[in-house]
């Protein structure tokens, strides 16, 4: 069963969390300050964390420098009221690590949780497989079973991101700032969906099984199989 | 209290150290005057002993005696002095009783203590004397009183107390007076202030039109103060666009959720109920997220994340992000670039503002229409040109699309949290760019970058916002 410890002071929001994450399956520990949430850490080695920023006692970004001090290489998730992303949480991105700005649906934090648990296909490889998907990375082409996809270079870099984290939710948001590398949020609410439109079209062709999935509100799933 | 402040006051002590200052530099002079003019009175009485002394000396014998005696009697003040001696010291002539010891016969004069005859009124009088041994044994003493020098003194003393003592007192005078008026002025400046603190906003300095510091500062400041006043009330209409803004969606959630509670039946029903609630709240937040980024980009000084950027590529970028959704909407999206261009600025802020302003100009473009990107460079300035076959921005309206909020009625219906243009317009800002707004119709947006060294320097420049940078937006 993975393990998911949550640092956050918050009883009601964290309340809400725990339950969310134990519905889908996850066992959750929940600490309510920094120094508490440091100790079970330290002693219970969780799968992934999520941790809140502004904590009483020791702050979030510091409880998780202590632990990569201590070479503690745990996947962890950082919650925000803040929105101004600054130097000390830029570092923490690069080390493959999430940021999520308060408020945020709870769903968003389930997709990142499981981005994180799951970490992306060996990215040495050069060709990516998924269900009848391929995708040469060194020929820029892609195919489904033998019929070859004709993709544009953003459309193919959505494809790729996607065949990496196969059989996962993907929000919008996520794809904005992975595959299109935006900081912002676009005024343009649907600008994603319109991408994903094209790319389904291109995908999914008639008769074929849909591979590329519409999550109702929350985002999308390639999905490997039917 | 008060007494102690005046004395205190910076104006008074000042007046008090140059009266000072000044009264030190009169006694100074008057001491090298009295000085000097002591030094040429001696000179000259004793070359008048010498000349008189010479006088008698060069006399046969027989008539030095009477010479003297008429000497002595022509000296009405009875300030002249003289006496013949024989070889054994004894008097022949004059008015001194015996030869003093100290003289040195034949030098130059020389203050010496004489026994007189008639001893005078003064104790010890200064003398200056010259004494000469004649050819015939007998010793010539000649003299002058110099206390005339001393009465010089006095006088000089006397002009001295009846000069300094008055200049003395008007400078402190004078000095008081600069300082309690300086003290009153600002007195008054500071209850004006006390009561602009107190949120009393048109309050104002008083200004008088005379061109003394204080005037000119007064006038300054109540420049400054003009320019807050305009700035704050703005501000406060923001707080109302704001409030309204957030209502609207608010409102909506709520009335959804209410009619939910008593008329969904089923779990159908309560869902599309909090569906709506959902996207009412959701929209709320998109306003606050997109105001507190705004805030965030105004507020930032850093130029931390500045380097080269291609401005050619972030144009391609975002015609790249938004090609679909034109093309959806049925208008055609085209980029000129005329050549790569690279500027100092922050790359990602700047393909905000790029991607806001493809974005405004796709949904304010009917189907059918053309959105341009167009990037044009000179020698040290590259303008990016985002220009569409929309209604445009009307001259009215130029300055009040970039507030917050703002949204052009026939806009209404349009979605959108009406953030846009002001974010753009802060970003342009915070690089030292110029944001230029084109004439209707058609919408026209320009950003007039500078490139090479100017970059940087409009960067720099860009920390310090002058009112006219203000003006430019």
């Amino acid at each position: 069963m993975t393990r998911i410890l949550l640092i956050e002071d918050d009883a009601e929001t964290a309340e809400v969390i725990v339950a969310e994450l134990a519905d889908r399956g996850f066992e959750v520990q929940w600490a309510p300050d920094g120094v508490d949430g440091l100790d079970r850490a330290r002693a219970a080695c969780p799968d992934a964390m999520i941790v809140d920023r502004m904590l009483p006692g020791m702050d979030g970004l510091t409880v998780i420098e202590a632990l990569r001090k201590d070479r503690v290489g745990t996947p962890v998730l950082v919650l925000s009221a803040l929105g101004a992303v600054d130097d000390r949480v830029r570092g923490l991105r690069m080390g493959g690590d999430d940021y999520l700005t308060k408020p945020f649906a709870i769903i968003e934090l389930v997709a990142r949780i499981e981005a994180l648990l799951r970490r992306p296909m060996d990215s040495r490889e050069t060709t990516l497989h998924v269900g009848p998907l391929e995708l040469d990375l060194i020929e820029r082409t892609a195919r489904r079973d033998e019929r070859e996809i004709d993709l544009l270079p953003r459309e193919f870099r959505l494809l790729e991101y996607m065949m990496r984290r196969s059989d996962q939710l993907l929000t919008r948001a996520m794809l904005l700032e992975e595959v299109w590398n935006y900081k912002f949020v676009p005024a343009t609410t649907n600008l994603i969906d319109v991408h994903m439109g094209r790319l389904r079209h291109k995908v999914d062709g008639p008769g074929d099984t849909q591979l590329i999935h519409n999550v109702r509100g929350s985002g999308f799933i390639l999905r490997s199989r039917a | 209290m008060r007494q102690i402040q005046f004395i205190r006051s910076n104006t008074f002590l000042w007046a008090l150290a140059v009266a000072a200052a000044f009264a030190l530099f009169v006694v100074g002079l008057f001491a090298f005057t009295y000085w000097k003019l002591d030094d040429y009175l001696i000179a000259r009485s004793d070359r008048m002993i010498m000349t008189r002394i010479n006088f008698i000396a060069d006399l046969p014998s027989g008539r030095r005696i009477g010479a003297i005696s008429d000497h002595l009697e022509q000296d009405s003040r009875g300030v002249q002095y003289a006496g013949l001696f024989n070889g054994a010291g004894t008097r022949l002539a004059g008015n001194i009783d015996s030869l003093p010891r100290a003289l040195d016969l034949g030098g130059a004069a020389q203050g010496v203590r004489l026994d007189l005859i008639e001893k005078s009124a003064v104790h010890g009088p200064v003398i200056r004397v010259v004494g000469r041994r004649l050819e015939n044994g007998d010793v010539l003493v000649m003299g002058r009183n110099v206390d005339e020098t001393h009465e010089i003194s006095s006088v000089v003393g006397q002009a001295l107390a009846l000069g300094l003592l008055p200049a003395f007192c008007l400078c402190l005078l004078a000095g008081a007076w600069l300082s309690v008026r300086a003290q009153r002025r600002v007195e008054e400046v500071n209850q004006r202030v006390q009561r602009i603190v107190a949120g009393e906003l048109r309050e104002r300095l008083p200004e008088d039109n005379s061109d003394d510091p204080f005037g000119r500062l007064a006038r300054i400041v109540n420049g400054m103060l003009a320019e807050m006043e305009t700035m704050i009330n703005a501000l406060a209409g923001v707080g109302n666009d704001i409030a309204h803004d957030l209502r609207t969606p608010l409102t909506r959630a709520r009335l959804a959720l209410e009619r939910g509670r008593t008329h969904a039946t089923t779990l159908e029903q309560l869902q599309e109920v909090t569906d709506k609630a959902m996207a009412g709240i959701d929209q709320s937040l998109a306003i606050v997220t997109a105001l507190l980024r705004l805030t965030e980009i105004e507020n930032s000084r850093r130029t931390a994340g500045f380097g080269n950027v291609a401005l050619d590529e972030i144009l391609r970028e975002v015609c790249d992000v938004y090609e679909p959704i034109a093309e959806d909407k049925g208008i055609g999206l085209g980029v000129v670039i005329d050549r790569n261009v690279q500027v100092w600025g922050d790359r990602d802020l700047l393909f905000e503002a790029m991607a806001n302003l493809v974005d405004n100009a796709v949904k304010f473009t009917p189907p059918g229409g053309q959105v341009r990107l167009e990037l044009v460079s000179e020698d040290d300035t590259a303008l990016v040109r985002v220009s569409d076959t929309g209604p445009g921005i009307s001259t009215q309206e130029r300055e009040a699309v970039l507030r917050r909020f703002y949204r052009s009625d026939k806009m209404r219906n349009t979605p959108g949290v009406g953030l846009g243009l002001s974010l753009v317009a802060a970003i342009v800002k915070l690089h030292g760019f110029r944001l230029i707004i084109g004439p209707a119709p058609g919408g026209r947006i320009e950003i007039l970058a500078w490139t090479g060294r100017a970059s940087k320097a409009a960067a720099c420049r860009s920390r310090t916002p002058t009112l006219e940078a203000v003006n430019q937006m």
